[in-house]
């Protein structure tokens, strides 16, 4: 059964000065003495001496003077809300019609709540500091204020440095664009993510840092708050937080703090918790989670933010950089790997050689299974992958080591399928090589893609059998071996045309790992240009042959189509074209031509076939014919 | 040492630039030498004379001078396709105007009835549409720009038989025409060497009696086709009786029959759908570099004035024009009429609009031939054959 205070002093101001007359006239019993503000606080010792119960409307200023004097003289708190005070109804979760308000402001039963105090001022709600972008989104509003929100900050924030100092004695020195402190968790997109760990009476202040590097952090941090309607088990990336009964914030040059969007401070700043100092009459939800509450202790989670040697970079920058960058320090494991893999050991070596010589013996059998078992024991992909992060991070010694480890195992490679090919006594050239010796732009394209897929692959643990895919779709062997090869038969233009490819392989996917890795937030703090700049420049370089070599098989492929429309008379013989097909051996271009004829042709029909052909297209056409009689 | 690097680098982009395309402007002798047009520029087949001039004076105006500098003067006579009239033409050319060469646009009669005259005044002729065989075999000195009648008329049986697997044909000719008449009996020759069956073989003329019931007949032995080396009118007026029999046969018209439709009976186009038709060119096949450089030319000539119908006379036209000018300017002297008789003659792999042409020392061009789809006025390419 509800029980109410017996009697109560109603603090009213000259726009609450409306509500005396229905408080007196209340149906619980309860007799109201109405007291003005300003008059309470000329003497509210005198006043308030013997009071138990008060009962405010006014203005927030007023509200949270109210509640200090009531840290002093140990009354509950009754609140009747304005209409526009919704920040006010929404936090203590109070009733928006007056009279029900003025009926739970007159009950006994006030709920224990803490107060915080930031450089001397209440806060109820919360206290911002800085740019705080989505934090302080309501956590219920649409996608579509969420985005709009963020954009509307994209291009604007930076970062400044912060020290944070906890009641423990904690020293934490980072980066952030802003942080926000919270009474508890109640309507922002900051309260949401700590709605797990957080209560207003566990004498503790709640302190949410928001530490984007950059704007891919951003984005990633505004795709997480899309997607996490429901709260988050873990904090978000660019997130920090700290709980502790009392954080001192101290910035490297003076920053704004408003306190529950009103008052205006500046940092450094210090809050502290007076924990369970006031009782105060608040909606059931906010009963049923004071229930649970438990004793709380100092938390600090910081490993979102940046340390050390990036904060030097968040330093030197006015408006946060668009790709992330980290510290070795924070991507330990992937570094280490990566410095594993461009180590040369044993292994390595025999697999070079057994997938060169499975791939040698695949290319001369023609056979395509051989060959994809040759690319997938190949060990090349990822020296290379160690390659590209030591290019992003100007990292001299991964980056020796990987290319060191490289062109141990090209240089094995190519002698390996040298060696095998004057081994053999046959050295047929089959489709299979064939199909290396004219690489293209859209071989680079595939080694781009196959870049980034890697890249990922070694970044993502739970997608790292993938890899598999990626050394089948990129073949890194088979075309080395066919230049092996072609040393083996002292053919420069076998060799020149399947490292081409290689290369091509190489070079797209050390830039396509370089830039995902950029892209992934793995750049060094301090970041060198010199290689991107090289593989830049071998890229422009490769893309040339390619270049040319693409709008060669295109205008081949034209030709080749075009030849399906043609048709001879030849000493009054009809020829068909079944099929054509062009070939090129350095300078020299060969046809291949299908034919349909219903007579049989003799030589003079032959050559006078070659004269037509030699006269309508091109005389140093070398011209093959494979005849097919219809009877 | 600055300024003399700089000067340095502008002297080797003056030079580099100016030997990059540009060709030596040829400097104008005052010289000029004539060239003669014999076409029918009035009458029944004025078309044909009409849009050949056209074309003639787009490649007039690419090319007006001969390498010497010597200007080209074209001097046209309208001989209104009459035969009588093209050998007067002739005599009035090499008599009066002193021509070094003649194109002409005449069809096959006229061009047969100039070959005493041509040998007699030995007057090398460039014959741009006459196709029949005989043309070339008379006299040396009527060369052709145009594949021949046998050529064209072989190949028509052949694609018929061998690639449509058309059995039985129906063959629609004039026999006042040597140009049909040749060209249909040529065509029969080989189909039906080669298996095929010709149910008919049908006089038409314009005074042709009761073609309906002409083509009830032809319809009764059910032809798959019908073969139609005949005048666009002709073709016009068998379609229009086929459709009223609600019969649909295949046909197939010869060379010229697009660009006449194009210019003398465009409202009834439509008429042709389907249709297939040799030709020189098709519309959408891919054009030579010299073919790109004459597209240019005429999208300029035409830049902004209501855009004249490209038809094959007229692309002969600059294909005779420029290779009668390659034959001169390999002449020392361009007034040499055996020299540039010879050298139309031995005329190799010239590059036309759509693909070379070779005229060699007997006067025949070889030079490939489409075979088109007709659709909405257009001619949709199917096969190029050589």
């Amino acid at each position: 059964m509800t029980e109410y205070v017996s009697s109560a002093v109603f603090v009213y101001t000259e726009d609450t000065k409306y509500l005396i007359e229905p408080l007196q006239n209340n149906s619980v019993g309860t007799r109201i003495t109405p007291m003005a503000f300003d008059a309470l606080m000329q003497t509210p010792k005198a006043r308030l001496e013997g009071v138990d119960h008060v009962v405010v409307a006014g203005p927030l200023d007023v509200i949270k003077e109210i509640l200090r004097l009531a840290t002093d003289f140990h009354f509950s708190t009754g609140i009747i809300p304005t209409k526009e005070q919704t920040d006010l109804i929404k936090f203590y979760d109070l009733p928006k019609n007056p009279e029900d308000a003025a009926e739970l402001a007159l009950r006994r039963d006030g709920q224990v709540m803490d107060i915080m105090l930031c450089n001397g001022k209440i806060m109820l709600f919360k206290a911002t500091v800085g740019q705080i972008p989505l934090l302080d989104t309501p956590s219920k509003a649409s996608w579509i204020r969420v985005m709009a929100d963020a954009m509307r900050k994209f291009f604007k924030f930076k970062l400044y440095t912060f020290r944070f100092s906890t009641a423990g004695k904690k020293k934490i020195h980072t980066a952030a664009s802003g942080c926000m402190i919270l009474q508890h968790s109640r309507g922002s997109f900051a309260s949401k993510l700590i709605s797990q760990d957080h209560t207003f009476s566990d004498g503790m202040i709640s302190l949410v840092i928001s530490a984007p590097i950059s704007m891919i952090a951003y984005a990633r941090l505004l795709w997480q708050a899309l997607k996490s309607s429901a709260g988050f088990k873990k904090l978000p990336s660019s997130i920090g937080y700290i709980k502790s009964p009392q954080i001192d914030i101290a910035a490297e040059t003076p920053i704004d703090v408003i306190i529950d969007d009103e008052d205006r401070t500046q940092t450094p700043l210090h809050c502290e918790t007076i924990p369970q100092a006031v009782r105060i009459n608040v909606g059931q939800s906010l009963q049923d989670e004071a229930a649970g509450v438990a004793v709380a202790a100092e938390r600090i989670d910081i490993d979102n933010l940046p340390t050390e040697n990036e904060l030097l970079k968040a330093k030197r920058h006015k408006r946060i950089p668009f790709f992330s960058y980290a510290s070795e320090e924070r991507f330990h494991e992937l570094f280490t790997s990566l410095r594993e893999d461009a180590r040369i050991n044993g292994i390595y070596l025999v697999l070079m050689v057994l997938s060169t010589m499975l791939a040698a013996v695949g290319l001369y059998l023609n056979s395509v299974s051989v060959i994809i078992g040759a690319m997938l024991l190949a060990p090349l992909m990822a020296p290379i992958v160690s390659l590209a992060m030591g290019i992003l991070r100007g990292d001299i010694a991964l980056f020796r080591k990987s290319i060191g480890k490289i062109i141990v195992g090209v240089l094995i490679a190519l002698l390996s399928s040298a060696l095998i090919t004057l081994l053999f006594p046959h050295k047929p050239v089959t489709d299979e090589m064939l199909a290396r010796l004219n690489p293209t732009l859209l071989d680079l394209a595939v080694a781009i893609i196959s870049g980034i897929a890697a890249a990922c692959s070694k970044s993502f643990k739970e997608i790292m059998q993938s890899l598999a895919g990626v050394a089948i779709a990129v073949a890194l062997v088979p075309p080395l071996t066919v230049a092996g090869i072609g040393i083996g038969r002292l053919d420069f233009h076998f060799f020149y045309q399947a490292f081409l490819l290689f290369s091509t392989n190489l070079v797209g996917i050390v830039i396509a790992a370089t830039f995902t890795f950029r892209v992934l937030g793995y750049s060094a703090v301090v970041r060198s240009k010199s290689g991107l700049a090289v593989v830049l420049i071998f890229l422009a370089l490769i893309s040339i042959p390619l270049y040319l070599s693409y709008s060669r098989i295109v205008e081949d492929r034209v030709f080749e189509k075009n030849w399906q429309k043609e048709r001879f008379l030849v000493n009054e013989k009809y020829l068909l074209i079944r099929k054509a097909t062009l070939f090129r051996r350095g300078d020299k271009r060969i046809i291949l031509m299908e034919i349909y004829a219903r007579e049989p042709l003799n030589r003079e029909d032959l050559n006078a076939f070659k004269a037509k052909i030699q006269a309508n297209f091109s005389q140093k056409l070398i011209i093959r014919i494979n005849t097919f009689y219809i009877p | 040492m600055k300024n003399f690097v700089h000067l340095s680098i502008l002297i080797f982009f003056a030079f580099g630039l100016n030997g990059c395309d540009q060709k030596p402007v040829t400097a104008p002798s005052g010289k000029t030498i004539k060239i003669g047009l014999i076409a029918p520029l009035s009458g029944p087949d004025d078309t044909k004379g009409k849009e050949g001039l056209k074309g003639i004076q787009l490649a007039m105006q690419m090319w007006p001078y001969l390498q010497n500098g010597d200007r080209i003067e074209l001097i046209t006579a309208d001989d209104q396709n009459d035969p009588a009239l093209t050998v007067q033409s002739l005599k009035k050319l090499v008599q009066k105007n002193e021509i070094s060469a003649i194109i002409t646009f005449s069809t096959s009669d006229p061009v047969l009835a100039m070959a005493q005259v041509a040998f007699d005044y030995q007057t090398p002729i460039l014959a741009a549409i006459a196709t029949h065989p005989e043309i070339t075999w008379q006299n040396g000195y009527i060369s052709q720009l145009c594949f021949d009648d046998h050529f064209q008329g072989t190949t028509a049986a052949l694609f018929i038989r061998d690639e449509l697997l058309i059995d039985t044909v129906a063959i629609f000719s004039n026999p006042r025409n040597a140009y049909s008449s040749d060209l249909a009996a040529t065509f029969e020759s080989k189909f039906k060497s080669i298996g095929g069956e010709i149910t008919d073989w049908i006089i038409s003329a314009p005074e042709t009696a009761d073609l309906s019931e002409m083509l009830k007949g032809v319809r009764d032995h059910r032809p798959e086709l019908l073969y139609l080396p005949i005048g666009a009118k002709d073709v016009l007026r068998i379609i229009r009786e086929v459709r009223n029999l609600d019969w649909a046969p295949q046909m197939m018209g010869s060379d010229g029959l697009i660009s006449t439709m194009l210019t003398e009976h465009k409202k009834q186009l439509s008429l042709l759908n389907g249709m297939l038709a040799i030709d020189f060119f098709s519309h959408e096949m891919g054009l030579t570099d010299f073919g790109e450089k004459v597209k240019d030319a005429y999208h300029s000539k035409y830049k902004g004035k209501q855009r004249a119908t490209s038809t094959t006379y007229g692309a002969l036209g600059v294909e005779g024009y420029a290779l009668l000018l390659d034959a001169i300017n390999r002449c020392k002297d361009p007034t040499d009429r055996e020299c540039i008789n010879l050298q139309i003659r031995s005329t190799k792999n010239f590059s036309g609009i759509m693909g070379n042409i070779t005229i060699g020392l007997d006067g025949k061009a070889q030079r490939a031939l489409c075979i088109n789809s007709i659709q909405n006025g257009l001619s949709e390419f199917i096969v190029k054959v050589y």
